[in-house]
C-alpha cells in the first residue's frame, strides 16, 4: 500500500491518457484544428481553443530538459524510501514537455540534453505512470 | 495618469519572526496590522478597507473578512489577492488604488503572514504540496515542494550559462550579512561560502543554505491617498510604476529561461515609471532560493542575461554597492511568511527608517519577483513621497 499522491483517473479530459498508460502506451491529445500536440490533457486546445481533439501515440523518445535530484522527503515520510530520486522535465520528440522521474539514473553522467525513452511504473490498482530512462 | 499615482504607503510593521508557538496566522497578521495603523499615524476608526491573503500554511476562504472580524472592523471592501509571491501584495496596492479612486475606501489595511513552523506542530496545517496545482501530473512523481521546482530552473541556468554553486552561495552569504544588520531577522549568525558549500543538498543543485526559511511572522502596511498622507505628516512611499507577467502555473509548463515573465514585468514597470535600472537605489527580490536573486538581477537589467551568477559573486548585492539587494536579509535570512517583508523594507528605505541598513538618500526602490515557480512575476517601482 502506497501513500503516494494518485492522479484522478476519472478526470474526463485526462482519462484516455491514464487508460493508455495502463496499457504502457504514451498518448497525448492533438488538436484537429491547428495540429498542436499538447500536455497536460484538457478539453480545449491551449493553442487555438478548438474543442475537437484526437489521441495520438507518442514515440516515447525525448530528451532531458532539466532535472533535480531530490534528497529530502518533504513534509512527511511518503517519499522517505525513495530519496534520493530524480525529478526531470522531459521534452518529448513531438514537442510537449512533461514532468517525470528518471529511473535508474547514473548521477555521474546524467545531463541536460540526454536522450531518454519512456518506461512505465505500475503503482497501486489501475495507476501506471510514464517514467523515463536514459538511453545508453 | 493612473489610479496608482494617487496612493501612498504610509505605515509598515512586522511582528517578531521565527518560531512563535501558539500563534495562528490570523493573529500574526492582526498584530502587524494594529502596529502598521499606529505607524501610519492613524487609528482603528480610520480604516475602512481590508486587503489580505491567508498565506498557504493556513489557507482559508474569505480571509480578508476574517481579518476584518478579528480586528472588529466593518469595511465596505474586504478583498483577497493571491497572485503568488510579491504579486499578491502588489495587486493589493492596485485594488486599494482603484477602491480609493472609486470612493469606496479612504484608508486600507493590508495584512499578510503565515505560521509555517507552528502550524505543522499543531497538526492542522495543510502541506503546501497539496496547493501547488500539480496534483495529477507532478505530485505523483514526488514534485511536491516549491524548492525542487526552483531547483529545476537553477540546474538549467547552470547548464546554459555556467552558473556555479559558489555564485549562488554568494547570494546566501550577502543575505545573511544584511540580516546581521537587522534586529528583527530570523537568522542573524553570519555564514561563509564554506558554510554554504558544506550545507546538505536538498534538491540539486540547491543546498540547505540556498533555500529560504520557513517562519512564523506577520507583516502589514497601510495605504491611503497622497493627499491624506501629506496631512498625516509621516514619511511615505509612492508607486512610480507597476508591471506584471504570467506565463504558466506548474514547472513543466514553463517557457525557457529567457521567456520567463521577469524581464517582461520589469520592463513594463520601468516604462510606466519613466525610470531605468540605473535610477534605482536598492532592490528587493523575492528570494525563495538563492537562484531567484540571480534570475532577478538579470530580469531587472542590473546585469546581462545569464550573467547573474558572476554579478552576485562580484559583491554587487551588498550594502555599499550601487544597487544593493534585499537589505533586510530576504527570505533566505530575515524570514519567509509569504514575502511581504520585501515591500515593507522597500518602503522603510524610502521613509529613511531602515536603520543600519539604510541607503542614504534612497529615492527609488524596486520590489520584484515571482510567485509559484517563476509562474507569475511582479515588479513595483516605488519612490520617496513628498
Amino acid at each position: 500500500m502506497t501513500g503516494k499522491p494518485r492522479p484522478d483517473l476519472n478526470d474526463a479530459a485526462a482519462a484516455p491518457y491514464w487508460e493508455a498508460a495502463a496499457r504502457h502506451e504514451l498518448m497525448l491529445p492533438r488538436c484537429d484544428g491547428c495540429g498542436l500536440v499538447f500536455f497536460p490533457p484538457r478539453e480545449h486546445c491551449p493553442g487555438c481553443w478548438n474543442g475537437d481533439l484526437s489521441w495520438q501515440p507518442m514515440s516515447g523518445g525525448g530528451k532531458v530538459w532539466t532535472f533535480t535530484e531530490v534528497h529530502v522527503a518533504f513534509y512527511d515520510d511518503t517519499w522517505a524510501e525513495d530519496v534520493p530520486y530524480v525529478v526531470a522535465v522531459i521534452e518529448l520528440d513531438e514537442g510537449p514537455r512533461l514532468l517525470a522521474n528518471i529511473v535508474e539514473p547514473d548521477m555521474d553522467r546524467l545531463s541536460i540534453g540526454d536522450r531518454v525513452e519512456v518506461v512505465f511504473e505500475d503503482r497501486s490498482e489501475g495507476v501506471s505512470l510514464p517514467m523515463f530512462r536514459a538511453i545508453k | 495618469m493612473s489610479v496608482l499615482d494617487g496612493i501612498a504607503i504610509v505605515g509598515v510593521a512586522e511582528t517578531a519572526i521565527g518560531k512563535l508557538p501558539g500563534r495562528s496566522a490570523i493573529s500574526l497578521q492582526a498584530e502587524a496590522g494594529v502596529a502598521a495603523v499606529a505607524a501610519a499615524g492613524l487609528a482603528k476608526d480610520d480604516i475602512d478597507g481590508v486587503f489580505s491573503f491567508s498565506g498557504y500554511s493556513q489557507a482559508m476562504m474569505l480571509h480578508a473578512a476574517r481579518v476584518a472580524e478579528h480586528l472588529g472592523l466593518r469595511p465596505e471592501l474586504a478583498v483577497v489577492t493571491d497572485v503568488g509571491g510579491p504579486g499578491t501584495h502588489h495587486a493589493a496596492l492596485l485594488n486599494v488604488a482603484a477602491a480609493i479612486d472609486a470612493g469606496m475606501c479612504t484608508a486600507a489595511l493590508c495584512t499578510y503572514g503565515e505560521n509555517g513552523i507552528s502550524i505543522r506542530r499543531s497538526g492542522r496545517g495543510r502541506a503546501p504540496g497539496t496547493l501547488t496545482g500539480g496534483e495529477d501530473f507532478e505530485a505523483p512523481y514526488g514534485q511536491i515542494a516549491m524548492i525542487s521546482g526552483y531547483a529545476l530552473f537553477a540546474q538549467r541556468h547552470m547548464h546554459l550559462h555556467g552558473t556555479t554553486s559558489e555564485q549562488l552561495g554568494a547570494v546566501a552569504v550577502t543575505s545573511r550579512y544584511h540580516a546581521s544588520l537587522n534586529d528583527n531577522a530570523h537568522k542573524r549568525e553570519p555564514i561563509t561560502l564554506a558554510d554554504h558549500q558544506a550545507s546538505p543538498m536538498i534538491s540539486s543543485p540547491l543546498r540547505r543554505l540556498d533555500c529560504s526559511l520557513i517562519s512564523d511572522a506577520g507583516g502589514a502596511f497601510v495605504v491611503t491617498s497622497v493627499e491624506r498622507a501629506r496631512s498625516l505628516g509621516v514619511p511615505y512611499a509612492r508607486v512610480l510604476g507597476y508591471g506584471a507577467a504570467t506565463t504558466h502555473h506548474v514547472p513543466s509548463q514553463a517557457p525557457d529561461l529567457h521567456e520567463l515573465g521577469g524581464p517582461l514585468a520589469a520592463t513594463r514597470a520601468f516604462e510606466r515609471s519613466g525610470m531605468t535600472a540605473a535610477d534605482v537605489d536598492a532592490v528587493y527580490i523575492h528570494d525563495a532560493c538563492t537562484f531567484s536573486v540571480v534570475a532577478g538581477v538579470e530580469a531587472l537589467g542590473l546585469c546581462g542575461e545569464g550573467e547573474g551568477g558572476p554579478y552576485a559573486e562580484s559583491g554587487a548585492l551588498a550594502l555599499g554597492s550601487k544597487c544593493p539587494v534585499n537589505l533586510h536579509g530576504g527570505m533566505l535570512s530575515h524570514g519567509h511568511a509569504g514575502g511581504v517583508f520585501h515591500l515593507l523594507d522597500a518602503v522603510r528605505q524610502l521613509q529613511g527608517t531602515a536603520g543600519q541598513r539604510q541607503v542614504d538618500g534612497a529615492e527609488v526602490v524596486v520590489a520584484h519577483g515571482n510567485g509559484g515557480v517563476f509562474s507569475t512575476f511582479s515588479t513595483m517601482v516605488l519612490g520617496r513621497g513628498g
